[in-house]
């Protein structure tokens, strides 16, 4: 076992290189749909039991399928309406089981990255020829599906392993989701190729506030909102990257719409947001500042408090 | 410290998809899309049929703790006064207190009852009817779960049970069925039409009712909340009242806006005695009651009346 990821050296929260957004931004700003399918009898794994209930789990599991039957349609109405896209942290076989989603989104202008197959299918335990096998199935299913590349990653229920990354850089992934240890993109240390990091939220998301922190509904707008100002008051100094994770099985639900609603009315009413998908944070962040950043780091991160 | 590694073989026959296919990966029913679901029309053009819910349960106080606990079941040590008295209270007091609330605004409420409720409590039974409520078979008792590791033949003993008693002890039809707790095993649905019913509440999928396939007819599948309960809401997650009021609002809100291009909606109020039946916010459910019936084009309705409206529409 690694006592450390590896995949990134310190770096404070001061004195880094400064980065701009397009059109002078100071805050990018990005939602990640989760596109979820949660199978009613999926395989073990060694690590982690997909469904608390025995098999078959309706309870559980129908609470996901609601989000596809239903959720998703509100929640894209929502975004739409404030002309805020997507970057769909999609499971591929979506594609295979609900064209109609990914068509909504294909319309809508989203982008689509993988969240692997199936959000019971961990990487916990697979070889590394078994999880280059899932990246090329994502990558092909994606193409098939809407023609884009694929650029961005998170791995099924954030179960990746420890080559998980690397794997991912040689597989020609540009970014990934699966470590939150930053309000900017950062370079991340693999063993072949290049790959960032681009900050995602186990903070403002959905399932941990909904499920497992028992969120009342208007904490949730009061969160979201109370997390883009101080990004945005950050912003002016060093851009920031904000990301609103979703999952439509829940902000989709009747009771918590309207929350979605009132957060997105609050962040586009700001000048200097750069409303992105996570792969134009990615290319402009690669482009203008991943040589910059990368030698403040071997620097030894040099500057510091002003 | 080594260098990250991975498993050499990995997990055979992991990256098998055997259901990879349009379509859900069962064969229950087709998958739906909302927004594409044909416009339903309820009587009096009513926007939002509203349908009570009631989750009328016994707990035994020497109930299994496998394969899991149903939510509000014993987790004290046996003998868990605490636990099984504070349910009873339900079903003793808690469940007069709705039973006025709904009566005083002439609404009626659906039963989802455990038989054991009916054959421990011939009193309470006879109030139930005098209320004209319907009454929904949800299993013999909340240590009975159906699950998957349940033989089939005592599954099916299960529901006849539980179907036979409720029926002897009222006289309107019994038609729906509950399994306690949400929990099913992969035959429930087909024995839940064997035993001779014809609507179902468990999978929580969905705003509106659909249409299930079994090797005994169809059924129809009822929108029961689970995550607007008040067991959910205030027992699992410890809100308060006033954020259950809150988010049952909103959904009213978000549904009857719909409802004014997309045809009618079903907003479900899905509530226990234990929990809603408490002194401390009986006068918030009717405060809430009263809310809801405001708007026009409201419908309250129990399930059964909204699974023929729907059938009406979808035939």
């Amino acid at each position: 076992m690694l006592a450390d990821p590896g995949h990134y050296d310190y770096a404070p929260y001061t004195g880094r290189p400064r980065i701009v957004w397009p059109n002078g931004a100071r805050i990018a700003v990005w939602l990640a749909p989760n596109i979820e399918h949660y199978e009613l009898e999926p395989p073990d794994n060694p690590r982690k039991v997909p469904w608390p209930r025995p098999v078959p789990d309706i309870l559980n599991y129908s609470h996901r399928d609601y989000g596809n039957r239903t959720g998703f349609w509100r929640m894209a109405d929502v975004m739409a309406k404030h002309g805020v896209r997507g970057s769909v942290s999609l499971n591929v076989a979506v594609c295979d089981h609900f064209p109609e989603i990914i068509e909504r989104c294909c319309q809508l202008d989203w982008e689509l990255f993988s969240h692997g197959t199936y959000n019971t299918r961990y990487f916990y335990d697979l070889s590394e020829e078994q999880q280059r096998a899932v990246i090329a199935d994502s990558r092909e299913t994606i193409r098939k599906a809407s023609g884009q590349t694929l650029d961005g990653w998170l791995t099924p229920a954030i179960t990746n392993d420890e080559t998980t990354q690397h794997v991912l850089a040689e597989e020609g992934i540009k970014y990934t989701l699966d470590m939150v240890h930053d309000d900017q993109p950062m370079p991340v240390k693999v063993r072949n190729g290049r790959l960032i990091s681009v900050p995602y939220s186990l903070e403002v998301n959905d399932v941990p506030l909904f499920q497992l922190r028992n969120t009342p509904v208007e904490r949730y707008t009061a969160m979201v909102k109370a997390q883009f100002d101080q990004l945005y008051a950050e912003g002016a100094d060093n851009g920031t990257v904000m990301c609103l994770p979703l999952h439509p099985f829940l902000i989709g639900q009747p009771q918590r719409i309207a929350a979605l609603d009132a957060a997105l009315a609050h962040i586009v009413a700001h000048d200097g947001v750069w409303l992105a998908t996570g792969r134009e944070i990615a290319a402009w962040y690669t482009e203008h500042y991943y040589d910059a950043v990368s030698h403040w780091l071997a620097a030894g991160t040099p500057g510091g408090r002003r | 410290m080594s260098g990250p590694s991975s498993q050499k073989g990995g997990i055979p026959d992991y990256l098998d998809y055997p259901w990879r296919r349009r379509g859900l990966d069962h064969d229950r029913f087709a998958h739906r899309n909302l927004p594409q679901a044909q416009p339903i029309e309820w009587p009096g053009k009513a926007r939002v049929a509203l349908w009570i819910a009631v989750h009328v349960g016994h707990f035994p106080m020497d109930m299994p703790r496998a394969p899991f606990v149903a939510p509000g079941g014993v987790d004290r040590p046996y003998p868990s006064y605490w636990d099984y008295t504070q349910r009873d209270y339900g079903n003793r007091v808690g469940i007069y207190r709705l039973m006025k609330v709904l009566d005083q605004r002439g609404l009626r409420a659906t039963a989802l009852m455990n038989s054991a409720v009916a054959t421990r409590y011939p009193a309470l039974a006879k109030e139930v009817a005098a209320s004209r409520w319907e009454v929904a078979a949800a299993g013999v008792d909340m240590g009975k779960l159906h699950h998957g590791k349940l033989p089939e033949a005592e599954e099916r003993a299960l529901v006849a049970r539980s179907v036979e008693d409720l029926r002897s002890a009222f006289a309107t039809k019994v038609r729906g069925w509950h399994s306690p707790a949400h929990s099913e095993s992969m035959h429930t649905l087909d024995l839940v039409a064997e035993a001779g019913l014809d609507w179902v509440a468990d999978w929580i999928n969905d705003d509106m009712p659909y249409a299930v396939t079994t090797k005994h007819g169809p059924l129809t599948a009822m929108p029961l909340a689970w995550d607007l309960s008040d067991q959910r809401l205030l027992f699992q997650q410890h809100m308060d009242t006033s954020e259950f009021v809150e988010q049952v609002l909103r959904a009213f809100s978000t549904l009857y806006g719909e409802a004014a291009s997309k045809g009618g909606r079903v907003l479900t109020l899905t509530i226990t005695p234990w929990v809603m039946g408490q002194p401390h916010r009986i006068r918030a459910l009717g405060a809430l009651l009263d809310r809801l019936l405001e708007p026009a084009g409201m419908w309250p309705a129990t399930a059964a009346e909204i699974v023929d409206a729907w059938r009406a529409c979808t035939k």
